[in-house]
C-alpha cells in the first residue's frame, strides 16, 4: 500500500473543537419545500393544530379526495387537498417545488368519515375524507388511508420527491394504516405518541 | 437539526446534567474483566460520565470502582500498591478497601486509626462481573435497579466474546451511527464480500441486489426498533431489524449462522468514549476461528495500538487511509474495517457535532426518533422523578433479526418472539 505523509493541515487532527470554529457557515443554503398531509379526518385533526405553529415554510394540509384519472397511466395520479383554511388545492400544485411530503395517519375511525361519507364531495369540510374514501360503518383505518397513501406516494415517485409516513396511534391497531402506508412512503415512523409529531417535523426543518 | 440547548443537553454527561443523571439509572459497562484479569493486579483508571475513577481487584476477588484520587493529598491512586485487601496510596500509605473506605492511615497512631478512617471514604460505586464485563451503576445506591440481563452477557462464556475501543468523539454521534442504517449500502458495503464474520449469509444478496432499502422505526417500551426492507424473492421483503434499547445499546441484526454483535457506546467524558463490542451466539460456542477472527479486528471489532484500547488506525494516522483500495472498490472509503469506517468519519464530524446545522432527511428518521426519546426520559426524569425506559430488565431482553416476510406483514408481527430473547433457541437470521 502506498502511503501519503500524513498532513497536520489535512489529516483528521483537525477534527478538534478548536478547528470546528473554522467551518463554513452556509445560511443561505436554500430553505426546504416540504409538504405535511394528513390522510384521514384523525390526522386531519392533528395536522390542523400543528400548522398554526411556526414553521421554516412547511405547507400543512388535508388529503380530501382522489380525482379521476383517464385510466391510460400515462395522467399523474391527481388528489384535491385542502390547506388549513379551507380553501382547496390540487396535490400537483402543492407538489410543485416540493422536495420532502410526509403523510400522516391515524389508526383510528374517526367520526368524520361517516360524517363525510354521507355529503357530497364538494361539500367535505376541511380535515374531513370524502365519499369517495369510505363508506359509512365499513371503511377500516387502512381503507381510508390506502386510497390517500397510494395517490400521493404515486405522485411522488413521479416526481422523484422524498415521502415518508407517520403513523399516529389510535383507538384502533395501526397494522392496517401501516400496511397501507407501507408501499408508498420510503419511509414510515410508527409513534406511540402524537406528540412526538412536531419535534420531527422540526428535525427535518418542515 | 436540533436546537443548541438540546444538543447540549443530549451531548453533556458529566456529574449534575440532566443527560448525566440519565446515564446514572443504568447499570453501565466500565471495564472489560480481562483489565482486572486477577486478585491484587494492577488497579486501572477508568474514566466514566466525566469521573475520573480507579478499578481494582483486592486479595480476596473483589472489585472496586472509587474515586481516582487519595482524600490526604490529591495524589491518583493509581501509582498505589494493590496488597492485603485493599489500595494504598504510594505517598504517604492511606490504604482503601473496595467500597472506598479508608481503612488504615499509617502516620497516625494507631489508637486514633479507627476513628479517623471512619471519616474518610472515598466516593465508590458498586462493580459487578456478569459475562466478560465489570458493570457499574453510578446513581443513588437506594435507587439500584437489578443487574444487567443483557443475554451477550449471560449465555455461556465459551458463546460471547466482548472487546472495547476508545473513540474520540461525544457519544451521541457515535451511537447515532449505531442507529442509522441508511449508511450501511454505502460505507460497509465491502464486508459483506470479504469479511470472515459476514460472508456466506443468503441475505447478504438482497443487501447487494436491493440499494435502496425502505425504512420502518416502531417505537418500543425500551426504546426502538428501526426495520429496513429490501426486495427479496416475489412477493416478499427481507427485513433486517436492528433494536435500540435506551440509552446506549444497540444490536446489529444477524447474517446467516453468524454470530450476532452489537454495541454499547458509554460516554468517558463529553469528547470520547468506549465502544463495548460484543458478539455472542445464543445457542452454541463460538468457534475458534471465529473468536481469532474477532481477536484480529474482523466483523465489528478492530485492531490496537499495542498495550491500549485504541484502535490501531486513528487520528493521528489518519486512520491507514488506503486510497488504491477505495479505487479499486475493495473498501468505499479507503478506510479497512467496519468499526473504523464508521469511527473515522463519525470523529471527523469533531469532538460534538454541531446540530443545529444538519440537515436532516426522512431516512434519518430513527436518528430522530432516538434523540426524541432521550430528551423525553431526561426531562421526565428531571422534572417527575421517572425511571427512563431500558433500566427495566424486561426491556433488555431484546434481539435483533434478519428475516423474510410477505410483503402485507409488519415486521412486529411478523418476527413474532423473534425480536425477543429465548433462551436456547437460535436467532432469526437469514
Amino acid at each position: 500500500m502506498q502511503r501519503q505523509p500524513t498532513l497536520a493541515s489535512s489529516c483528521a487532527r483537525a477534527a478538534t473543537a478548536a478547528e470546528a470554529r473554522f467551518r463554513i457557515s452556509y445560511p443561505e443554503f436554500a430553505r426546504r419545500n416540504s409538504r405535511v398531509i394528513a390522510l384521514d379526518g384523525a390526522a386531519a385533526e392533528v395536522v390542523r393544530q400543528m400548522s398554526g405553529q411556526r414553521w421554516d415554510g412547511g405547507h400543512f394540509l388535508v388529503f380530501d379526495a382522489a380525482l379521476p384519472v383517464d385510466g391510460s397511466g400515462t395522467v399523474p395520479a391527481e388528489a384535491r387537498l385542502r390547506r388549513a383554511d379551507g380553501t382547496e388545492v390540487l396535490l400537483s400544485e402543492e407538489l410543485h417545488g416540493a422536495d420532502t411530503v410526509v403523510m400522516v395517519a391515524k389508526a383510528q375511525a374517526s367520526p368524520g368519515q361517516a360524517t363525510t361519507a354521507q355529503a357530497s364531495p364538494g361539500q367535505a369540510t376541511p380535515g374531513q375524507v370524502s365519499a369517495a374514501q369510505a363508506s359509512p360503518g365499513q371503511a377500516s383505518p387502512g381503507q381510508v388511508s390506502a386510497e390517500a397513501a397510494a395517490v400521493i406516494g404515486d405522485a411522488c415517485a413521479l416526481r422523484s420527491i422524498m415521502s415518508a409516513g407517520l403513523v399516529i396511534p389510535g383507538t384502533e391497531p395501526p397494522d392496517a394504516v401501516v400496511s397501507a402506508l407501507r408501499p408508498n412512503a420510503m419511509v414510515l415512523v410508527i409513534l406511540r405518541d402524537g406528540d412526538d409529531i412536531p419535534e420531527i417535523l422540526s428535525a427535518l426543518r418542515v | 437539526m436540533l436546537k443548541k440547548e438540546i444538543n447540549e443537553l443530549l451531548t453533556q454527561t458529566g456529574p449534575g446534567t440532566p443527560m448525566g443523571d440519565l446515564f446514572r439509572q443504568y447499570w453501565l459497562p466500565a471495564l472489560l474483566a480481562e483489565e482486572l484479569p486477577e486478585n491484587d493486579c494492577p488497579p486501572v483508571r477508568v474514566k466514566l460520565l466525566s469521573e475520573r475513577l480507579i478499578a481494582f481487584r483486592d486479595t480476596e476477588g473483589r472489585y472496586g470502582l472509587m474515586d481516582e484520587f487519595c482524600a490526604h493529598r490529591g495524589v491518583s491512586l493509581w501509582f498505589g500498591r494493590n496488597e492485603e485487601s485493599g489500595l494504598r496510596c504510594a505517598y504517604h500509605g492511606w490504604k482503601y478497601d473496595t467500597r472506598g473506605q479508608c481503612v488504615e492511615i499509617p502516620s497516625e497512631p494507631d489508637e486514633r486509626q479507627s476513628t479517623l478512617c471512619r471519616k474518610i471514604k472515598l466516593r465508590s460505586y458498586p462493580l459487578v462481573r456478569i459475562g466478560d464485563v465489570l458493570w457499574t451503576y453510578m446513581g443513588d445506591p437506594a435507587a439500584t435497579p437489578d443487574l444487567p440481563q443483557w443475554e451477550f452477557a449471560r449465555v455461556p462464556a465459551e458463546q460471547s466474546f466482548t472487546s472495547k475501543r476508545w473513540q474520540e468523539c461525544n457519544w451521541l454521534q457515535a451511537l447515532e451511527g449505531g442507529i442509522d442504517s441508511s449508511h450501511v449500502s454505502w460505507l460497509h458495503s465491502d464486508g459483506l464480500k470479504n469479511d470472515p464474520l459476514f460472508k456466506g449469509a443468503r441475505g447478504n444478496q438482497y443487501n447487494l441486489t436491493d440499494r435502496k432499502p425502505f425504512f420502518e422505526v416502531v417505537d418500543s417500551e425500551g426504546g426502538l426498533f428501526i426495520g429496513v426492507r429490501r426486495n427479496a424473492e416475489d412477493g416478499h421483503y427481507y427485513w433486517r431489524i436492528t433494536p435500540w434499547v435506551m440509552p446506549a445499546f444497540t444490536m446489529i441484526p444477524p447474517r446467516g449462522d453468524h454470530p450476532i454483535h452489537g454495541h454499547f457506546w458509554i460516554p468517558i467524558d463529553d469528547e470520547n468514549c468506549w465502544v463495548f463490542t460484543y458478539d455472542y451466539h445464543p445457542v452454541r460456542p463460538l468457534r475458534s476461528e471465529e473468536v481469532q477472527a474477532m481477536r484480529d479486528g474482523k466483523g465489528v471489532h478492530n485492531e490496537y495500538v499495542p498495550g491500549t484500547y485504541r484502535p490501531l488506525q486513528n487520528k493521528d494516522n489518519d486512520y491507514l487511509m488506503d486510497r488504491e483500495a477505495q479505487k479499486r472498490g475493495d473498501t468505499y472509503s479507503g478506510i479497512k474495517g467496519i468499526s473504523m469506517q464508521d469511527a473515522s468519519l463519525q470523529e471527523s464530524m469533531g469532538p460534538i457535532v454541531d446540530r443545529t446545522k444538519e440537515r436532516l432527511v426522512s431516512t434519518d428518521s430513527g436518528i430522530i426518533m432516538a434523540r426524541r426519546k432521550l430528551w423525553r426520559a431526561v426531562e421526565a426524569l428531571r422534572d417527575e422523578g421517572v425511571r427512563p425506559p431500558g433500566v427495566a430488565v424486561a426491556h433488555q431482553m431484546v434481539r435483533s433479526a434478519a428475516v423474510v416476510l410477505p410483503k402485507d406483514q409488519a415486521f412486529i408481527e411478523g418476527c413474532g418472539d423473534a425480536l425477543t430473547v429465548r433462551p436456547g433457541v437460535k436467532h432469526a437470521s437469514v
